[in-house]
């Protein structure tokens, strides 16, 4: 089973090994969507993958560290009413979860090749990809 | 032509119909192509008459939502330009977002001072207006529906932020903006159906041709069926804002550039003979612009490679011996929308097809800006 996070960390709680842990302790896959940390604290975005109940684990594990977590469904959203189908996010997305389909000439998006790494925001001219945090 | 009998087909469509059938029986056959682009389209904006207030005012500061709009031009007339951001340079709403919020029906606020005159004493006035207050407002562009553009990619070690979108380190992506073998003026690339008068999509309604664009400079290098392989030729356009819909005028954001209009336009080219037929059966492979780097910081950038839009539209170019992926900044989907459109509207009589009053200058040269004395300048 796979599951994203969104943990939220305090100053005490950035020198904590956690990722390490996951991984060591809970035998989870760890997959750093984004990371946006320094010595005050910070945010980053996971991916855990293992069994069920070594990712309820895992997460008893972060809250107890200190860390905040909250599940999300999914990473990144498109508003499908504000794309314009420019394609501009075709060349830059790193996994090709978004695709220009030629047949019907629409942008096609795969949230489930998206690991949610946010370079396609601020270049969606009209704004319609979201990194839900 | 007042609809009828007309056999219309859209760009694509009559690409392939010839290549069934030859253009000789194209041409007899078909009387009209219909072509389209949308995307972002700077040197657009809109003209409004506000109406007069009691007291009148003779505003000489305009702003619409916070942005700045030109008031110089009498006493309650305005343009606001679709780049033009407020002090905060917040380019998530600058005039094309306006320009979108009053076409989907919002208020917009207005403020406006003055000096106060003996005919127009008041000083200022804050209040709202939507497109149902307004006596006129405008759509007027400059220049839109550039015949041709460059492809723009980046050998720096740092991300760019330009008006051909992101551009990735280390010829990380490719970016180009026509629409290629859909768009109007590359189906008519001597201006023999598009010129001055040409009724044309605008926004979702119909507007007109009334100038050539700025910057028009029909004298770059052509392949030998004439088509530019350069940017050449674009159309100044106008039409009522009033008749406009938000599917296609957009209000668009290009990180630390600015704002721009998103614009959709279709055009109408009557097949008069077997020339034009030709022209209009032009093919993306058929079509070639020119990769700049845009990592060099001069005007006259040095090309890296040309292509053609077949190969643009692969997914993929070769520069420097590598691979890079490429995107369209102009709408495809939204391209074969407005040649349909445009299509069902001329089949259906709703859309009239007029001959240019005049035609464009092919004699016209584009000219740089350079530092001179004023002597230098006369
Ligand atoms: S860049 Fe934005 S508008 Fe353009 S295709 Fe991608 S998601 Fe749609
Ligand atoms: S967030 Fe990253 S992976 Fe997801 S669609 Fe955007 S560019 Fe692609």
């Amino acid at each position: 089973m796979k599951t994203k996070v969104v943990l939220n960390f305090s100053p005490e709680a950035v020198n904590n090994p956690i990722t390490h842990s996951l991984i060591v302790k809970y035998h989870l896959l760890v997959n750093i969507l984004r990371a946006e940390i320094d010595e005050i604290g910070g945010k980053m975005v996971l991916e855990l993958s293992g069994k069920a109940e070594d990712i309820r684990k895992g997460i008893d594990y972060l809250k107890s560290s200190g860390v905040g977590v909250r599940p999300i469904k999914e990473g990144v959203r498109r508003d499908d009413d504000a794309c314009t189908h420019c394609g501009m996010c075709v060349s830059i997305c790193p996994t090709k979860a978004l695709v220009l389909d030629l047949k019907t000439g629409k942008v096609t998006f795969d949230e489930e090749k998206c690991v949610a790494c946010g370079v396609c925001i601020d270049a969606c001219p009209p704004r319609a990809m979201e990194i839900l945090i | 032509m007042a609809g009828g009998d007309v056999v219309v087909m859209t760009a694509e469509e009559f690409k392939e119909h010839v290549r069934a059938n030859g253009i000789r029986k194209a041409a007899k056959e078909v009387d009209v192509v219909t072509t389209g682009t949308f995307g972002a389209m700077c040197s657009s904006g809109a003209y409004f008459n506000f109406g007069h207030a009691d007291p009148p005012i003779k505003m000489s500061k305009v702003w619409l939502d916070g942005i700045p709009a030109y008031a110089g031009l009498a006493a309650v007339d305005a343009y606001l330009g679709a780049t033009e951001l407020d002090e905060s340079n917040n380019m998530l709403h600058g005039g094309a977002h306006v320009i979108e919020d009053l076409v989907r029906g919002k208020a917009v606020r207005l403020r406006a001072t003055a000096l106060g005159t003996d005919c127009y004493p008041r000083k200022d006035i804050d209040t709202y207006i939507s497109l149902k207050t307004v006596n006129q407002a405008v759509l007027f562009n400059v220049r839109n529906c550039y015949q041709n553009y460059a492809v723009a990619t980046n050998s720096s070690s740092r991300t760019l932020y330009t008006y051909m979108g992101k551009l990735l380190p280390e010829l990380g992506n490719a970016t180009f903006s026509s629409a290629g073998e859909v768009s109007p003026l590359l189906n008519d690339p001597y201006y023999r159906s598009i010129g001055i008068g040409t009724r044309i999509f605008l926004g979702g309604a119909q507007g007109f041709v009334v100038w050539e664009g700025t910057q028009f400079n029909p004298g770059v290098p052509r392949t030998p069926d004439g088509v530019p392989k350069r940017p050449a030729g674009s159309i100044a356009v106008i039409g009522d804002l009033k008749q406009m819909s938000p599917e296609w005028i957009k209000g668009l954001t290009f990180t630390r550039y600015g704002a721009s209009l998103g614009v959709g336009i279709g055009v109408p080219i009557p097949i008069l003979d077997e020339e034009m037929a030709k022209s209009c059966a032009v093919t993306n492979n058929q079509i070639v612009t020119a990769v700049f780097d845009y990592s060099q910081p001069t005007r006259s950038r040095n090309v890296l490679r040309e292509v053609t839009y077949a190969e643009l539209r692969s997914g993929e170019i070769e520069v420097k011996g590598k691979k890079v992926p490429t995107s369209s900044l102009s709408s495809l989907y939204k391209a074969r929308q407005i040649s349909q459109i445009l299509k069902n509207q001329i089949v259906k009589g709703e859309f009239a097809l007029d001959r240019p009053v005049q035609n464009f200058s092919l004699d016209r040269v584009f000219r740089p800006l350079d530092v001179r004395s004023e002597r230098e300048a006369m």
